[in-house]
């Protein structure tokens, strides 16, 4: 009579390869978020800019007379500022809690004591957040040179202005990483997610009340690189190939968004570990 | 058993501390510290006459900076932000820290311990906000020709003014707190959506705003310039004082009774 | 005497999950002990019992009054709640003050009844420490200090034992047995059988939301004795401790584990008495924790579940 082995048996199957293990995290976020009725709301809502836009195009193509209409590549560059809106709320509702709530419960360390790096850790997280805001900005902007050109039924516009798809892509990049790094680093510094929520709405909207006050004052808008969203929009400018709106260099907006990217980047560096060690 | 009042008393001694050592304080000294800096910018921006804060070559005085100032920081940002924030976390910072139970576990009402915890706010608020005011004041308002003794009336206006919007977006915001499951959403949709949508938008909307009403109240011309230019238009339909002060107390009382409500019959089920 | 609680036909639902389903039972005056594995609804039931939570169906009356709603109630009633949740940047002293505040005494008064009840606690020495440099045992004493420092008829502890070291766990059985005889009703939920049994005989039996059984610990006692009893223990040295304890008879097993041993003894009360005794000697090192896992247990409920 054969003897089986009735110990514990190990898994023999396949395994993903080292550094893929962000997706996994991604992927469960996702789903997550996805089943929270607020969110799905949040998401549809966002897209409702794009339907205005879209009767807009349609109005233009079929009724020649509305030229006030007409899409120029102003459009689409006032399209993504539009939806900049959304990406606040987008990012406060399902970015805040993306570190937050791991380091609340103690799960940082649950997370990287599995074949898990910290950089995979924070490249999974940013993967949701990147998701659900690209899904509001690049998606709805492309879709919309996508309704140009089958309303229009020809690609001449988009040939004209073929710079839009990356004009388009960059600076919906680089809204998206923005928020994106900015949220997940005050996520990483508290373990309250109404906290970071509105730390980060504090920081947005702070930054711009400085610019205001100080423009106000001095009659100029030289201040503008102290708001991080007059940087933004100043670069964005600068990708759409449009005079910059503020008196500010571009340069020094680009910078300070970049050093706004490296503050993040050090601040996760330095909190996402998993174990904190008192000095 | 103690009173309603004596409870929220009670609570109020506890909570104060615990607001003002709270990481939050951190979070008020960046918006409270931020304009002061920014006063302190302009102070020495006039007194070395730097061209850049002229207007088409014009100077703008001291008292006209600061009414600015305390319109666009502290009306329009820093009195709605501590509104949501401290408002909407009355009750659950207490829920999240799992530190609720011995407060409802005591012979007070759980309204008063709502209460006494607004009222905590309100000192805590007040002790951060209205001192940076009164230094901004002191810093801007004799540079250019501007009269600390002329406008005193107008700082003790803005500084009951300040109080006053602490108290109803604080009350507001409460409620919102106790009765909703995500409020700082809600909040943050009301103050940075729905105010400044309703407020520009002609018509009876805007009665639905706090920002409309403290509005009325404010003692300054607000300035003709940039972002405050579409407010300006708004002024042409400024509600009266009475109005204002009117409508401000009905929304506060409400806020306050709804609020009470709402945490007395509300169930805290706390994470494990 | 009034009951000091009755519950009857109590249900509590969250959502769809049934957390505690038509249970109705009468707590005699005197220790109570609640008995039940996680998950059991232990903590629902003194949730509900303590005005926490409304009930879903059913009413339960604490002192022959209905508590939800009623904060006159807890002038009377004192509760320790199962979480590990301070105002931490508060010494033990200040907070205990605060909280004895809102029972309507004057500060002065406060104080000296906080100061009292740190003392019934062993806490006085730290009571000008802040709660977040306390060690896991004082917070679990500090809480227990705060049920009673207003003096009250009916005492609800929520695993007060949970996390205390052998020494702390043996000094607060007996406080609480010494608070029963004073004519305190208190009711005491754990899940570890020895645990109860050390403060009362007067028992109800959780499972699945509902009540077992209730009365006499003796008579779960002769189901449970059928059982051997499995002992988690960590200590300093436990190849010596577990030379020591393998050499009585009652030991039928003993294992190693990271950091200490797990022993299966046929005997639990000689056997909870003789570690209890080499804690306190420490010739065999620190002990530091004492766990027994559900599995006895377990294996009685499902035994009285048949």
């Amino acid at each position: 009579m054969p003897i089986h082995d009735q110990s514990y048996r190990h898994y023999r199957g396949n395994r993903a390869r080292p550094g893929a293990a962000w997706a996994v995290i991604a992927w469960a976020g996702i789903r997550a978020l996805l089943a929270r009725r607020l969110v799905l709301a949040l998401l549809v809502f966002a897209w409702v800019p794009f339907l205005v836009r879209a009767v807009q195009i349609y109005l233009s193509v079929n009724f020649g007379e509305i030229a006030l209409l007409a899409p120029t590549a102003e459009t689409f560059r006032e399209f993504l500022e539009q939806q900049r809106l959304f990406v606040f709320f987008v990012t406060i509702y399902v970015g805040a809690g993306l570190i937050a709530n791991d380091r609340r419960a103690n799960a940082l360390a649950l997370y990287l004591s599995k074949p898990l790096g910290r950089t995979e850790y924070v490249a999974g997280k940013l993967a949701i957040l990147f998701a659900f805001l690209l899904f509001v900005t690049w998606l709805p902007a492309m879709s919309l040179l996508g309704v140009q050109m089958v309303f229009s039924g020809s690609a001449e516009f988009v040939a004209r202005n073929l710079f839009l798809i990356p004009a388009i892509t960059l600076l919906a990049g680089l809204q998206v990483l923005l928020a994106s790094l900015t949220m997940l680093a005050l996520s990483s510094l508290s373990t309250s997610s109404r906290y970071v929520g509105i730390l980060y709405a504090g920081v947005v909207l702070f930054s711009d009340a400085m610019f205001q006050a100080l423009r106000a004052a001095s009659g100029g808008s030289m201040a503008a690189w102290v708001s991080v969203t007059a940087n933004l929009d100043q670069v964005g400018d600068v990708i759409f190939r449009l005079p910059g709106r503020y008196d500010t260099p571009w340069l020094l907006s680009a910078v300070v968004t970049l050093g706004l990217l490296g503050l993040s980047i050090v601040v996760l560096e330095r909190r996402v570990r998993a174990v904190e060690v008192v000095t | 058993m103690p009173s309603f009042w004596a409870g929220a008393a009670r609570v109020f001694d506890v909570s104060l501390g615990e607001m003002l050592w709270s990481r939050r304080t951190v979070f008020m000294a960046l918006v409270t510290g931020g304009p002061v800096l920014v006063a302190f910018v302009v102070r020495v921006a006039f007194a070395l006459d730097l061209p850049a804060f002229r207007v088409n070559d014009l100077v703008v005085s001291g008292p006209t900076i600061f009414g600015l100032m305390v319109w666009v920081f502290f009306l329009r940002f820093t009195v709605p932000v501590l509104g949501v924030f401290y408002g909407t976390a009355l009750m659950a910072d207490e829920v999240e820290d799992r530190t609720i139970t011995y407060l409802f576990t005591r012979p007070i009402r759980r309204g008063a311990v709502l209460m006494g915890k607004y009222l905590a706010y309100l000192a805590c608020t007040g002790f951060v906000v209205l001192p940076s005011v009164m230094l901004i004041y002191f810093l801007v308002v004799p540079s250019r020709g501007g009269s600390l003794a002329a406008g005193f009336p107008s700082l003790l206006i803005d500084l009951a003014l300040l109080a006053l919007g602490l108290a109803v977006y604080g009350a507001v915001f409460a409620f919102v707190g106790a009765w909703f499951r995500r409020p700082l959403l809600m909040g943050l949709v009301f103050i940075f959506g729905w105010e400044p949508a309703v407020v520009a938008v002609p018509g009876y909307l805007k009665q639905f705003s706090i920002a409309h009403y403290l509005q009325g109240l404010v003692p300054h011309a607000i300035p003709q310039d940039g972002v405050v230019s579409l407010l300006a238009a708004v002024f042409r339909e400024v509600p009266s004082t009475a109005s204002s002060l009117f409508w401000l107390a009905v929304i506060w009382a409400v806020a306050v009774l709804l609020a009470v409500r709402a945490v007395e019959r509300r169930e805290y089920v706390l994470d494990q | 005497m009034t009951a000091p609680l009755v519950a009857e036909h109590l249900s509590k639902w969250y959502g769809q999950v049934i957390g505690l389903n038509d249970v109705s039972v009468t707590v005699p005056p005197g220790v109570t002990g609640l008995l039940g594995p996680n998950g059991a609804g232990k903590s629902t039931l003194l949730k509900l019992m303590t005005g926490q939570l409304k009930p879903s169906q059913g009413r339960v009356l604490v002192l022959g009054e209905p508590i939800w709603g009623n904060p006159a109630l807890y002038l009377r009633l004192g509760f320790c709640p199962e979480q590990d949740a301070f105002y931490d940047r508060m010494t033990g002293l200040e907070w205990l003050t605060a909280l004895v505040g809102m029972h309507g005494l004057e500060r002065d008064a406060a104080e000296a009844s906080a100061r009292r009840a740190l003392g019934a606690v062993d806490l006085l020495e730290v009571a000008d420490k802040k709660i977040g440099a306390y060690s896991k045992g004082m917070r679990q004493r500090v809480k227990l200090a705060q049920a009673l420092a207003h003096d009250p008829d009916l005492l609800i502890l929520d695993e007060p034992l949970a996390g205390m070291d052998p020494i702390a766990r043996r000094r607060t059985i007996r406080w609480i047995r010494d608070w029963g005889r004073q004519g305190k009703s208190v009711i005491v939920s754990s899940h570890i059988l020895h645990e109860i049994e050390a403060m009362t005989s007067n028992i109800c039996l959780m499972h699945n939301g509902r009540i077992l059984a209730e009365g006499d610990v003796h008579h779960i006692r002769d189901l449970i004795d059928e059982h051997p009893h499995k002992v988690r223990v960590r200590a300093e040295q436990p190849r010596a401790l577990a030379r020591e304890l393998l050499a009585e008879a009652d030991v039928l097993s003993l294992t190693f584990e990271s950091g200490g041993i797990v022993v299966e003894t046929a005997e639990p009360d000689a056997f909870y008495g003789r570690l209890t005794a080499l804690a306190a000697s420490g010739t065999h090192g620190a002990i530091d924790e004492i766990d027994s896992p559900d599995d006895n247990l377990q294996a009685v409920f499902a035994y009285l579940v048949k």
